[in-house]
């Protein structure tokens, strides 16, 4: 309704004076005629008034499409669409836009935005509506579905791809490294000394790709096989990793801490899991004195982000985007065993939880990391 | 009826298509603490063959144990259980799967079908080894089984 007033105190009316006439008319023919969006009265169905915006959109002459059916310029897929949405935006009064396409005088289809509101012209009902060209940003979009889908595709493949080697190349390795040991076992010692260094480099190196296949295979489980997602109290994590951690801690004469955690939605195994890798690398990668773990949590909108702070032997700030990655490693397998692995599990982790993680730290002193979960978030794929 | 003093070798059938496994375990029989004689198949239909002494098995032993593999080319191994489980005259024998697969479905499906039990085959050489002692040991001589009568 308020449409209506605005509209009609921009066209003469008797009571005016000339001057006023003149600069309401002039007001009207910038407002309508200027404006970059496509604005057109249509009555009984037909074009009774168009700006030059719509007509540039539909690519006609101003005059041409007066008298027109405005429904004949909509695409005939679109038409049943366009005429419910305007006769529901009409009964409710002026709404959200409404998407569709039409085709211009030179045959071309695109995308348009409208919104309609019910006024008076000429003392009858007619409708009043504004249109704007969004092609492009849908053509935009469309593409950006299309390379999300296909990335969500590829992302499938590669995780499926990721489990069926790791799996199934864990049985002719098993083979060889069986064998290879059963060599070792029976001939070590009865063959000449070559024999006895060749076998044992083949034992080692059997052993170390079954390692490193498992760790693959459960890297790729952390999206295939994960669990749907429950409330979690995140102090039970913590205390189910400690106690996986046992050994470890006692051996280091570690003192590990936390605050009160809080609940949050999530995979509780892969949780685990996350707080033992982080807890465990604290206690791995530390200095001469005995490792200090605290473990804290933030809550900012619907993030919670825990901090798993220690006194190690911290990270160069060039290494703290790489250190997430498959088989990273900064140190020799002599200095610090493992396969590099256990970061970029807790990253895909973290966001299959709708989060990230991230590091912070001084070499020498100590490392925090941080790890965050969505708590509005359902999981993402 | 079977005197259990007088130490006969005990039969075991192994189900695998996969020589090396079949190798491994029989290395790992040889210094086990039981005194067993190992048949191999090669698939299922062997294996039922075997059990039911036809084709060329006339003079096959019945099994004390048998030692099923699931992921077979052919008849697999749930439907070699099936047909076991099935037959009032092999029925009583202990069936332990033995497979590389540790997923919850083939678990669930095994014991479904009456599997005895259920091990994945370690990845580890040593735990291989051990794995096979600990059931051979088990299921011939820890538990009482029904006795055939002769």
């Amino acid at each position: 309704m308020k449409q209506r007033s605005r509209t009609s105190e921009l066209i003469a009316r008797p009571e005016m004076m000339a001057g006023e006439v003149k600069q309401t008319s002039e007001l009207f023919r910038i407002l309508f005629h200027r404006s970059p969006i496509g604005t057109y009265i249509v009555q009984n169905g037909v074009f009774r008034l168009v700006n030059r915006q719509l007509a540039y959109i539909l690519g006609y002459d101003d005059d041409e499409l007066i008298g027109k059916p405005a429904l004949g310029f909509v695409l005939a897929e679109d038409r049943e669409a366009v005429r419910e949405n305007a006769i529901r935006m009409l009964k409710a009064g002026c709404s959200l836009g409404y998407e569709f396409r039409i085709i211009t005088k030179q045959a071309r289809v695109k995308w348009v935005m409208e919104t309609v509101a019910p006024v008076y012209h000429q003392r009858k009902r007619a409708t009043l509506g504004s249109l704007i060209d969004v092609t492009e940003r849908k053509q935009v979009e469309e593409r950006l579905k299309q390379i999300t889908a296909e990335m969500q595709r590829s992302n499938t493949e590669l995780e499926q791809f990721a489990y069926v080697i790791s799996h199934d190349l864990q049985e002719p390795l098993r083979m060889v490294s069986s064998y290879t040991q059963l060599l070792a076992k029976r001939y070590s010692g009865k063959l000449d000394s070559d024999a006895d260094e060749f076998i044992s480099y083949a034992v080692d190196g059997a052993r170390r790709m079954q390692i490193l296949l498992q760790d693959l295979l459960e890297y790729s489980r952390v999206g295939t096989r994960g669990k749907p997602f429950a409330l979690v109290n995140c102090e039970h994590v913590v205390q189910q990793a400690l106690a996986n951690l046992k050994i470890a801690i006692e051996e280091s004469g570690a003192s590990v801490s936390y605050d009160v955690l809080p609940t949050v939605l999530g995979d509780e195994g892969q949780l685990v899991q996350v707080f033992q890798n982080l807890i465990g690398n604290a206690i791995k990668f530390r200095r001469d004195e005995p490792p200090r773990v605290r473990v804290s949590a933030g809550r900012r909108n619907s993030m919670v982000t825990f901090s798993i702070e220690d006194n190690g032997i911290g990270i160069n700030s060039q290494h703290s985007q790489s250190i997430f990655e498959i088989f990273r490693r900064l140190h020799t397998r002599d200095e610090y065993p493992g396969t590099g692995m256990g970061l970029a599990i807790c990253k895909k982790i973290a966001e299959r939880h709708g989060g990230t993680m991230s590091v912070v730290s001084q070499p020498g002193k100590g490392s925090t990391f941080h790890f965050s979960v969505d708590m509005a978030g359902g999981e993402s794929s | 009826m079977r005197s259990q003093v007088a130490k006969r070798p005990m039969d075991i059938l192994l189900v695998d298509d996969n020589p090396g496994d079949a190798r491994l375990t029989s290395e790992a029989l040889k210094d086990g603490q039981v005194e067993s004689r190992l048949h191999i198949a090669r698939d299922g239909a062997e294996a039922l063959d075997f059990l039911r002494r036809k084709g060329g098995f006339g003079s096959a032993p019945r099994p004390d144990l048998i030692l099923l593999d699931l992921n077979m080319p052919g008849m697999n191994g749930r439907q070699v259980l099936a047909e076991i489980k099935e037959d009032a005259a092999l029925k009583q024998i202990p069936v332990v799967i033995l497979t590389g697969s540790r997923e919850m479905d083939d678990i669930v499906r095994t014991y479904d079908l009456q599997a005895n039990c259920y091990v994945t085959k370690p990845i580890d050489f040593e735990q291989f080894i051990e794995m096979v002692r600990s059931i051979t040991d088990f299921w011939l001589t820890t538990v009482q089984l029904p006795m055939e009568e002769n």
